[in-house]
């Protein structure tokens, strides 16, 4: 094994990889709205189980991270909808990434917030 | 013989994150730019990122600049259709925190969220419904 494949695997561990969790919230979201038509009584319960299950399985991949998720899901209208994020933080370790999905009736809009935590 | 540095890992009382100032902060930006204005669907990308811009700097001028920050806004249109948004955190509950605040007018429904900590924070978000 040479130094930099250390380094490569290290690098992996430690620093936030954007499309291996845009997989996974996906999937997520896919799981718990695909196949659905916007429903005002569940959508409580379907925006709380996403960022449940995306938070749990980030947190289940054991990496040093402080992690927020967020979701919103919008009833399709014709009606805009913007979001924007600033961030103060270090911007080698740190990241985020934004995972959009929609259907015929509603949109979905996952954002991950991964914040290092020093070792 | 050398000198031992003293390094802060959590902070202190004095710099403890305060959820209702950075209210405040989020409030006072939030009036500046929002009053009187209606929803543009041309100019509202600027509009939301320069008000998260202008809300991270508030909010790291007010004596968290220590802190990391993490700011969100999220502009919709208002034409009655139904809008929900909900977020979860994993950090450190002593040392980190969150503040948010929600404006509407006629036309339009924005909630700026600031999570600072030493890692930044979520929100936890109110439920929108037109």
């Amino acid at each position: 094994i040479t130094s930099s494949t250390c380094l490569e695997v290290l690098q992996r561990l430690v620093v936030f990889n954007p499309d291996e969790i845009s997989v996974s919230v996906k999937e997520c979201v896919e799981g718990v709205i695909g196949g659905t038509d916007y429903n005002q009584s569940k959508v409580n319960q379907w925006t709380a189980s996403i960022v449940e299950h995306s938070l749990t399985h980030l947190v289940k991949q054991g990496r040093p991270f402080k992690y927020i998720v967020n979701c919103t899901i919008m009833q399709k209208s014709g009606a805009g909808l913007h979001t924007a994020n600033s961030c103060y933080w270090d911007t080698a370790t740190d990241g985020s990434c934004t995972v959009r999905w929609e259907n015929r009736t509603m949109y979905c809009v996952v954002s991950v917030f991964a914040v290092a935590v020093a070792l | 013989m050398g000198e031992s540095d003293t390094y802060h890992i959590r902070p202190n009382h004095q710099q403890k994150f305060r959820p209702a100032v950075v209210k405040e902060c989020i409030r006072e930006i939030v009036r500046e730019q929002l009053s009187g204005v209606q929803y543009n669907p041309e100019e509202v990308l600027e509009l939301t990122r320069s008000l998260a811009d202008s809300v991270k700097d508030k909010v790291k001028n007010s004596g968290f600049d220590k802190y990391k920050l993490v700011v969100q806004v999220v502009i919709g249109e208002q034409r009655g259709q139904g809008v929900k948004m909900s977020s979860r955190c994993f950090w450190d509950a002593d040392t980190d925190s969150y503040a948010e605040d929600v404006f509407m007018n006629a036309s339009s429904i924005l909630v700026p969220r600031s999570l600072p900590g030493l890692c930044p924070e979520a929100v936890l978000t109110p439920c929108l419904h037109s």
